[in-house]
This record gives structure tokens, sequence and C-alpha cells, in this order.
């Protein structure tokens, strides 16, 4: 009886073990001298598991294209040890595992901004350089990090851009005075949601503007009924949310139940963009519907130059098309990190800072259409890419169309102003 | 006013799913007496099933439950002779350590096969709402509230009046008397896991129309589930179905009144009070003799 037992758990584990390695471990190495080794930390597995690979993909596309045409430093291949990063805590058993056991010099991560706010803790203490290219919260960049570079815009422009464009063409297009709007504000309590908001809440306060809720929910919840019928009670004309892709769906089918209404709904976080919210909520229900991100699928190809050449790489490995914009800002991460790696010439860290310091592109040279310019140590946002802008695109019968800003839409789009009705 | 209705009527029918899923949990721990930390993984499992079916076949949610269902009572009844069986008569801390251990592999299993993409069953039905009394009743809720009580009913029927309900009764209540009468133990704790796996499969089903499906959907609904199956009374399948509507009811009304993201404190408020003054739980009579 007991050692039948002892067996099945030995199975067990062995079984979760594998379960667990199969995902992220990558094959090893050939030749040790000419591979340059990068710690690539994203959540693999787990809640946060599918905008995590998603993001991972891109930077692994950027990885596969080097090494096609050469490599870096004349020569050398780059080659990944993932690290899988379900959560904070995970996050930095496996940074300090990529750090100490498999002595990689820079780590490029991480998707979601609670691992990157643990994960780069690590690095800094370890004089590592963490190149982070998804995770949006403001504080990552506030505290000071000598070894930390974000490419992606941080929280506070999400809430920037939102709140601008409500004031500046919302509520034109509705005939109200900005003052006279009612804003509801709603937010998944973590790091990410409540970073956005409170930038969302700032620049609402500072332009006077009148905010009639602002609701905080745990993004796990299996019901939200109780929020939309606070929301309901409050009557907002712009809904301003920052939601994770589960809750965003939850909200909306609670909200289509219970018959919410509002004149404008911006998703302020990049959820909203992907075609699952679509799939899930239907063409109809989401036709209207406005998302502010870093990025959209689409920009005005003029503006963001090379996503097309992204989608080309990402469908021929993966055999379908993006459904979010996650694999084109991984892939512009990677790319201006093997640059700045080229740049710096060794895998020394202070060589490394001050190649990325010394990047200076202007707006629209890369996938996103983002420029690069990193804020020095001495800035108060040290690390921060400080020419990556944000986007403000809407659904347009199943399909995302660029608002904002001017230079990233098409000719010939307008806004739906305000949201159509419920489908029947 | 009509906030009151809606709130009211919101948190019964999200009370009728949770005591669906709870409802499978407290069978196999008032039977076994084996926590079975991988429910929320066999929910998730009757999900996938009922997505493929629906995927592949074109199968409507609702008459997919007549395949669902067997095969969760089949996994169920395979996994209960491959994991349980062995450690029935373990140490506690083993027995956990199995179920965990199971729900690890089966969340990451399905993280290998079906990826962490979200995945949702489209139905005519599944937003439609009607109107009643002032509120808004949304169908498919409805119909797991009824199955609820129909699931609850069909099981004090079984309990009652057929041999191995019975069986299954007297075994929860005295597995060693049970046992002298001429019961066989094994097959009632194989039959015991079955029917709870059997039963959160039902849930699986009739939750499709409304959630979408992915492989971390588990944890979701798991702590609830628990906390209902405590405050219901360990193994007590009324007590669950009572427990599911009072956390339905109190998590509207904590998240209405007081704020959203506070409900899970307000219930567990409510749940430490009620297991501070009831310890056994609402319905629960006796500890379980071990």
């Amino acid at each position: 009886m007991k050692k039948k037992l002892a067996w099945i758990l030995v199975l067990a584990m062995v079984l979760s073990v594998f379960a667990i390695g199969c995902g992220p471990k990558e094959e090893a190495s050939e030749g040790g001298e000419d591979v340059v080794k990068v710690g690539a930390l994203f959540p693999f597995t787990g809640s946060l598991a599918l905008l995590g690979e998603e993001s991972f993909r891109g930077v692994e596309l950027a990885r596969e294209e080097i090494n096609k045409n050469g490599g870096i430093w004349g020569g050398k291949k780059i080659e990944f040890v993932k690290g899988d990063a379900v959560d904070a805590k995970a996050a930095v058993a496996e940074a300090e595992r990529l750090i100490t056991v498999e002595g990689c010099k820079v780590i490029v991560g991480s998707y979601s901004s609670s691992i990157v706010q643990a994960a780069s803790e690590v690095a800094e203490r370890n004089g590592v350089i963490y190149w982070e290219t998804g995770g949006v919260a403001e504080a990552i960049t506030t505290r000071g990090f000598k070894n930390l570079f974000r490419v992606c815009p941080s929280s506070s422009e999400y809430g920037t851009v939102a709140v601008n464009y409500t004031n500046d063409e919302i509520a034109p297009a509705l005939n109200v005075s900005p003052k006279d709007l009612r804003i509801a504000i709603i937010y998944e309590d973590g790091v990410y949601g409540t970073s956005v908001s409170q930038a969302s809440k700032k620049r609402a306060d500072e332009l006077g503007l009148n905010i009639v809720a602002c609701e905080a929910y745990s993004a796990k919840a299996a019901d939200l009924s109780s929020l939309v019928m606070k929301l309901k009670n409050a009557k907002p004309d712009v809904i301003l949310a920052t939601q994770y892709a589960t809750d965003l769906m939850l909200f909306w089918r609670q909200a289509r139940e219970l018959g919410l209404k509002a004149d404008a709904f911006i998703g302020t976080g990049g959820a909203t963009a992907n075609t699952e919210f679509v799939d899930a909520i239907g063409i109809e229900d989401t036709n209207g519907v406005m998302d502010c991100a870093f990025g959209s699928t689409g920009s005005n190809p003029e503006y963001a130059k090379g996503m097309d050449h992204v989608y080309a790489l990402y469908s021929e490995k993966y055999g379908k098309n993006p459904t979010s914009i996650y694999p084109v800002v991984g892939y512009v991460g990677g790319t201006l990190l093997w640059e700045t790696l080229e740049l710096a010439g060794e895998m020394d860290p202070a060589k490394i800072r001050e190649a990325a310091l010394s990047l200076d592109k202007p707006e629209g040279s890369t996938a996103t259409g983002w420029g690069v310019k990193f804020a020095g140590p001495d800035e108060p946002n040290a690390g921060q890419n400080l020419r990556a802008g944000n986007i403000l695109d809407q659904w347009q019968d199943g399909e995302l169309v660029v608002l904002y800003p001017e230079k990233a839409r098409k000719p010939g789009t307008k806004a739906i102003i305000p949201l159509p009705s419920w489908s029947k | 006013m009509e906030n009151i209705i809606q709130i009211t009527v919101s948190g019964l029918l999200m009370g009728g799913i949770y005591a669906m899923i709870a409802m499978g949990l407290t069978l196999i721990f008032g039977v076994t007496g084996i926590v079975n930390f991988a429910h929320g993984e066999f929910l998730m499992v009757a999900m996938f099933a009922t997505w493929g079916l629906n995927n592949v076949l074109g199968l409507d949610p609702y008459i997919s439950i007549i395949i669902v269902v067997p095969l969760m009572f089949i996994i169920g009844m395979l996994v209960e002779k491959a994991m349980i069986q062995p450690i029935i008569s373990a140490p506690h801390s083993m027995q956990i350590m199995a179920t965990a251990g199971l729900s690890t592999v089966m969340a990451n299993a399905a993280l290998m096969i079906m990826q962490a993409d979200y995945r949702s069953v489209v139905t005519s039905y599944g937003t439609k709402s009607l109107m009643l009394g002032g509120a808004m009743f949304n169908i498919p809720k409805v119909v797991g509230f009824v199955a609820a009580i129909i699931l609850t009913s069909l099981f004090y029927l079984f309990f009652k009046y057929t041999y191995s309900g019975r069986a299954i009764t007297a075994t929860a209540q005295n597995m060693k008397a049970a046992k002298l009468m001429g019961v066989n133990i094994k097959n009632i704790y194989t039959l015991a896991f079955a029917l709870g796996s059997a039963c959160v499969g039902v849930a699986g089903v009739l939750i499709m129309p409304i959630y979408y499906v992915f492989p971390s959907i588990g944890t979701y609904f798991c702590t609830t589930a628990f906390v209902i199956v405590v405050l219901g009374g360990m193994g007590n399948l009324y007590g669950a179905f009572l427990g599911g509507l009072l956390i339905g009811v109190v998590e509207a009304y904590s998240g209405f009144l007081i704020a959203p993201v506070f409900k899970e404190v307000v219930y567990f408020i409510i749940f430490i009070i009620i297991l501070v003054v009831r310890p056994s739980g609402l319905l629960g009579k006796t500890t379980r003799s071990s």
C-alpha cells in the first residue's frame, strides 16, 4: 500500500515537472563561444500566459531574424535562456536563476507590470541590464534604476491620451461641454490597473472634468454584476476602463445583460484591442468601442513602418496573424536590444547602458511608430523611452481603426461617437 | 428599490452556479474524506469538453450535457481508482499533496494542449435576459439555477430511495459500520468521486454559454467553492446549496454597497463569523468521525 502510494506521488511529481518544464526550456547551445546568452523572462504559464507568450514570440522573431542575418559582433548568435515568471514571486526566483546560474548579463521581459517590478529589482541589485518591452506601470521607471530600460510607454501616457481625447474629441462630438461630461473610471486592482487609472484620474482632475465613479475590482472575480449596477446608477457618459482580457469580456457580457449605457467606452491598456474580445462579444456590440494602447494593428503603414514585416514573420512561423499588438511590441524591443548590444561591442552592463543612452531615433522609425530616446539616470523616469507614444483606436465592423494621433491615422477615417446601442 | 431587486436576483443566480460547483466537492469530501483540490480543474475539463463538442460537432452546450456528464463521471471514476484509492487511508497532508499535484498537472497539461487562449461558445441565448418584475434574468443563469435545484432534489431522492444512495449515506456516517453491514466501501468511494465529478460536469456545461474557458479558470471558482463547502457544513449537500446562494447574495450586495474590490473581504468576514458561531457550518450537525 505504502509503496504504491509512493510510486504514485513520484509519478505525479515527475509529470508536473514535465508539464511545467516542457514549455519554457530551450535547447542547449552547441558552440559555447559563438553565442551571446540573453535571459528571456516572461509568464509562459499561469493566467498571464496568453499575452506573455505573445510578447515572447515577438522577441523570438527578432532573435531569429538577427541570427539569420549573421548575429551581432561579426557573427555571434544570440541565444535565449527562458525563465517562466508565473507571478511576481516566481519572477524573482527565475531572475535570480538567470543571473547567478545561467550567467546572463541582460534580461529581456516581461509583459506584466508586477513581474517587471519584482524581477528588475533583482537585476538592478546584481548589476544586470533589464530590458522591458511591455510592462507599463509608471512606478517601474521612477525608482531611479541605472540598469533598467523600458522601450514601451508608461502608464501615465494611457490615462493622459484617453482623457485628452475625451476632452478634445468626444465632448465636442456629443455637443456637450467637457465639464458636463460624466466620466466613470473602472480598473482591475493590481499594479497595472491602479497605475493607469491613477494617471487618468490625475489628468481628468487637471482638466477639471467630472468623475462620477471610480471603482476597483479583482480581475479574478467570477461575477461583475455589482460593478455594472454601480455604474448604471452613476449614469456615466464616458467609461474609462483598465482591464485584463478575462475580466474585460466578463464585464461586457454582464454590461449587455444588465443594459448598461454609455456614449463612449475607452479601454486604457490594450486588452480591448485583442481580436479575442470581438470574437467573444461579437462584431456588432464591439462597434465603436475605443482602446488606448502602445500601438495599433490598424495604424497607417506610413507611421508604423515595418508592422507588415512583423506580421509576415509571425504568420510564417506560427501559421496565423497576431491577435494583439504584443508580438510587434516584443519585436521592436528585441531589435532595439540587438542594436544596443552591437553598439556596446561586448557583454558589459556599463557599455550596454552607455550604448542604450546614445540611441536617438525620431518618432515613426519603429514598427509600432515609436522613436527612441531613453531618459538618463538623473531624470525622474530613468530608463524610460521618452519617444514612445500611445495610440487611440476604435473597433469599426470588426476592424481596428486608429483615431489618434493624427500621424498614425489612415486618411478618411471617422470616429463612431456616440456608441451605438446594444444589438438585439 | 429596482436596484435591490436586481442585485438580489443577480446574487441568487450567481449563487446557483456556485452551489452547483460546490456540491460535487462537498459530496466527495462527505463520503471519502478527501478534499479534492483538483475540483476546479475538473470544471475546466468539462468546459473544454463542452467547447470542443460545440466547436467540432456544432453541438449546442445544453445538448452536449448528455456526453459531457457521463464523460466526467468516467474521468472521476478513473482518477479515483488510479490516484485516490491508494491514498484513502494515508495522512491528510499526503492526500492534499496528491490532489493539489493533480490540479497542477491538469492545468499545465491543458496549457500545453490548448494554449492559454480564451475560448467561448457563442449561442443565440448566451446574453439574452428576461425582464421580470423590474429585474433582468439572464437566461443561461436561470437555467443554471433551476439545474442546481433539480440536482439537489435528485440527490435527495437518490440518497433516500436507492440502495447505492443509502450505502453512500451510510458510508459517510460511519465507514466501519457500513462495511460490517456488507457495503462495498471501495465501490462506494469510487461512485461518490465519480458522482462528484459528474456534478461539476453539469456545472461546466451550464456555465459555458456565459463564461469562457482557459486553463486556469479553475482557480477563479475554486476558492469560492471551498468557502461554500465549509460554510454549508463539510459534506452536506443541502448546506452547499444554501451556502452557494448566501455567498452569491452577499457578494452582490457588498460589491454594490461597499465596493467591488471588497466583496471577498465581506464574504470572508461573514464566513468567519458563521464558523465562530457554528463551527460545523450552517447545516453540519456533527463533526465527521475519522
